[in-house]
C-alpha cells in the first residue's frame, strides 16, 4: 500500500467522522492560535523596536559632561574625539535642544505648540493630523552622522558653517513639510527668534510612521548659540562609534578622557550607550516569549493528549474494522500508517485552521495592544503547521501501535 | 497436498484447570480444487479450525504446512501476505467496513497488494460483476439487504483470485432463498477450480458440498466423500 493511498484513505476516514474530526481539532486549532498569537506579537514588536533603535542610530554614546564655572567642554571633546581615528570614532557633535520660535510664512512654532496642549482625544488617543512643533538641536557638522540622518536636499552643516557662526539650519523631512508644504526649502530664509536664517539642506525621512516623528527637527550649528539661546549650556553630547565593540572601547577611554577633565570639584560627567538599553530590552522581549510561549505550549500540550485520546477511543471503536483489513490481509505496519497519517492529518487540517485564528489573533492584538498592524512571520507560519503535524505524529504513536498489536483474530471477535 | 494439517492442537489457558482443547490432535489433508465442509455444532471446535486454516491463528502444537510451507515458521507479516494472495474469506456477519462504498470494499484486498488504481479498478468491477452486484458499486454497505452485502463480501473474497475460498457460515444471516444463491455461487467457484472450505453447523448446507468433514470437542468424528446436492 503506497503513501497516497493511505493519505485518501486516513481523508475518507476524517470525512466519516466529522463531528469527532471537529472536536479532536479543536484542541489544536486553539493551542497553534494562541501559540501563534503570542510568539508573532511579541516578535512584531521586537522588530518595530529593533527597527526604531536603527532609525535613532546604533553604536551611540551619550556624553553628559558640565562644569560649574560654565565652561564649555565640546571644544576639547571635540579634538579628542578626532583624535582617536575613525577605527573608534565616527563623529561628535552636541545634541542639546532648545527652544525657540520658527516662522516661515504664516507657518509659526508657536502656533504648532499650542496643538501640542490639545493633541490628545478624550479616550487617550493621540489625534491624527495635528502639526507639531519641531526639536530644535545645536550640532556640529557630524550631527548627522551621530543621530543616522542622512542629506535628502541640499548639504549638511559643514564645518566652515559651525567655525563661522553661519545663520543656516538644516530640516528634517518632517519639519520640511509642516513650514514649506510641498515647496522646495532649500535656499529659503525661515526667523528664528527674528533673526534670518538660510535653509541649506533636507535630511532624508526615517521614521514615518509615529506621531512623534524623529523627522520633526531642525539642526543649528552650535556655535549659533550665542544668538539664539545666550543662557543654554550645552551638557549633552554624542558620540558615534564606530562598531558594537568599538562601543565599549570609547566608553573606557572617554571615561577616561573625561574624568581628567572635570571631577567632583568642578562639575560632573556621565558616559552611557544605548547599546545597553537595547539589549535589555532585547532580553525583555526574549523573556516574555518564553514565558508566554511556554504557557501556550501548555495548551498545546493538553490539545495533543485530546488527540491521544480521540485516536485511543477511535482504535476500540474501529477494533473489527482493524480485524477485517488485518484478515484480507493488511500488514501491521498498513495499520500503523493509516492511523499515523489519520492524526498527523487531523492535526495538520487543525493547524491550516489554527494558523488562520493565529494571524487573525495577531492582528487584533498587535492593534489593541501596541496599535501596531502586525503579520506573523513566515517562519513562525511555517513552524506552527510542521508543529501542529509533529503533534499529530507524535500522539498517534501509541494509539497506532496499539492497533496494530491485536491479533486478526481477537480484533474479529469485537463487536 | 494443498492444507496438509498434522496432529494439530490449538489450547487456550494451557495447564491451567480451566484448559480448553479447541482443537485436539486433528489431522486432515485438503487437496487442491476440493469442496470440503467442516460440520460440527457449535463448540466443536469449527470456528478455530476456520481460523487456524485461514492463518488468522496459529496452532499451539503440530504441524500446518499450507502449499508445503510450514505456517508456524512464518512472520506477522509473511501470514498477512498469504491471507492477502492465496485466502479469500466470506464471514457470517460480511464484515465488510461501513465507511467504504461497494467498490471500496472490493478494492481493498486489491491495495493491500499494491496493484495500481486502474487495474484495481477494473479487477474490482469484475468480481462485483460476477456476483451481479455492478449497479450497486457507489452504495455503503448500510444501505443494503443482507443478501447484497454478502455478495459484496464474496466479491472482495475473489477479487484477488486466491486459490483458496473459505466460508464461515455465510448463509447464517442470510433467508433461505439467497442463502441458496450464495451456496450455488460457491459450487460454481469450485467448479471453476478453487479449493472451497465451507464450515457450518447445517447438515442441509454440508450437503451442497462433495466432502463432509465432522468435528467434535475439537477432534475429527467423520471424514467422508458424499454425493452432492447440485443447487
Amino acid at each position: 500500500m503506497n503513501i497516497l493511498q493511505a493519505i485518501k484513505m486516513a481523508f475518507k476516514s476524517i470525512l466519516g467522522n466529522k463531528g469527532r474530526s471537529v472536536l479532536t481539532m479543536l484542541g489544536i486549532i486553539i493551542g497553534i492560535a494562541s501559540v501563534m498569537t503570542i510568539v508573532s506579537t511579541i516578535n512584531g514588536y521586537n522588530e518595530e523596536s529593533l527597527k526604531q533603535f536603527e532609525a535613532m542610530g546604533t553604536n551611540k554614546v551619550n556624553v553628559s559632561a558640565s562644569r560649574y564655572d560654565g565652561k564649555n567642554v565640546f571644544d576639547e571633546l571635540y579634538n579628542y574625539c578626532n583624535s582617536l581615528g575613525s577605527d573608534l570614532v565616527l563623529g561628535v557633535t552636541p545634541n542639546s535642544t532648545f527652544s525657540a520660535t520658527v516662522v516661515y510664512g504664516t507657518q509659526n512654532s508657536d502656533v504648532m505648540s499650542k496643538n501640542q496642549d490639545n493633541m490628545w482625544n478624550d479616550d487617550g488617543t493621540m489625534k491624527t493630523g495635528m502639526v507639531l512643533p519641531p526639536d530644535m538641536y545645536f550640532g556640529s557638522n557630524q550631527f548627522a552622522a551621530c543621530n543616522n540622518f542622512t542629506i535628502a536636499k541640499g548639504r549638511d552643516l559643514s564645518y566652515l558653517d559651525v567655525q563661522r557662526y553661519k545663520q543656516v539650519c538644516v530640516l528634517g523631512a518632517r519639519a520640511a513639510q509642516n513650514f514649506f508644504n510641498y515647496a522646495d526649502p532649500v535656499g529659503q530664509t525661515m526667523q528664528v527668534n527674528g533673526l534670518p536664517f538660510t535653509v541649506i539642506g533636507v535630511y532624508a525621512e526615517k521614521d514615518p510612521d509615529s506621531s512623534w516623528s524623529m523627522d520633526n527637527m531642525i539642526v543649528f550649528p552650535y556655535t549659533t548659540s550665542r544668538y539664539l539661546a545666550a543662557d543654554t549650556s550645552m551638557t549633552e553630547f554624542v558620540v558615534k562609534a564606530a562598531s558594537a565593540s568599538a562601543t565599549t572601547e570609547v566608553i573606557s577611554r572617554l571615561t577616561g578622557y573625561l574624568s581628567g577633565q572635570v571631577n567632583d570639584q568642578n562639575g560632573y560627567f556621565s558616559v552611557y550607550s544605548d547599546n545597553e538599553w537595547q539589549q535589555s530590552s532585547n532580553d525583555w522581549t526574549k523573556t516574555m516569549s518564553l514565558v508566554l510561549g511556554g504557557i501556550a505550549a501548555i495548551s498545546l500540550l493538553v490539545g495533543g493528549i485530546g488527540i491521544m485520546n480521540i485516536m485511543l477511543v477511535t482504535v476500540t471503536e474501529r477494533t473489527r474494522e482493524i480485524g477485517i483489513r488485518r484478515a484480507i490481509g493488511a500488514e501491521r505496519r498498513s495499520i500503523v500508517v493509516q492511523f499515523l497519517i489519520e492524526a498527523a492529518m487531523i492535526c495538520g487540517i487543525g493547524g491550516v485552521i489554527g494558523i488562520l485564528f493565529g494571524v487573525l489573533g495577531t492582528l487584533i492584538a498587535g492593534k489593541l495592544l501596541l496599535k501596531m498592524t502586525i503579520f506573523p512571520a513566515a517562519w513562525i507560519t511555517l513552524f506552527a503547521f510542521l508543529l501542529s503535524v509533529a503533534l499529530g505524529i507524535l500522539f498517534g504513536i501509541y494509539p497506532a501501535a496499539k492497533a496494530a498489536k491485536l491479533q486478526p483474530v481477537e480484533a474479529l471477535r469485537a463487536e | 497436498m494443498l492444507i496438509h494439517l498434522e496432529n494439530v492442537y490449538k489450547i487456550y489457558g494451557e495447564s491451567l484447570e480451566s484448559e480448553v482443547r479447541a482443537l485436539d490432535g486433528v489431522s486432515l489433508d485438503i487437496d487442491r480444487g476440493e469442496f470440503v465442509a467442516i460440520v460440527g455444532k457449535s463448540g466443536s471446535g469449527k470456528s478455530t479450525m476456520m481460523n487456524v486454516l485461514g492463518c488468522l491463528d496459529i496452532p499451539t502444537y503440530g504441524t500446518y504446512l499450507l502449499d508445503g510451507v510450514d505456517i508456524r515458521e512464518l512472520t506477522d507479516r509473511e501470514l498477512s501476505h498469504i491471507r492477502n494472495r492465496q485466502i479469500g474469506f466470506i464471514f457470517q456477519q460480511y464484515n465488510l467496513i461501513q465507511s467504504l462504498n461497494v467498490l471500496e470494499n472490493v478494492e481493498l484486498p486489491l491495495i493491500y497488494q499494491g496493484i495500481g488504481t486502474d487495474k484495481r479498478r477494473e479487477m474490482a468491477e469484475e468480481a462485483l460483476a460476477a456476483v451481479d452486484m455492478t449497479d450497486r458499486a457507489k452504495h455503503r454497505p448500510a444501505e443494503m439487504s443482507g443478501g447484497q452485502q454478502q455478495r459484496t463480501a464474496i466479491a472482495r473474497a475473489i477479487a484477488t483470485h486466491p486459490p483458496i475460498v473459505m466460508a464461515d457460515e455465510p448463509t447464517g444471516a442470510l433467508d433461505s432463498h439467497t442463502g441458496q444463491d450464495v451456496l450455488r455461487f460457491l459450487q460454481e467457484l469450485n467448479k471453476k477450480g478453487s479449493t472451497v472450505i465451507l464450515i457450518t453447523h447445517d447438515n442441509g448446507i454440508a450437503a451442497t458440498a462433495r466432502r463432509i468433514v465432522r468435528l467434535a470437542d475439537g477432534k475429527v468424528l467423520e471424514d467422508r466423500v458424499q454425493e452432492v446436492d447440485w443447487l
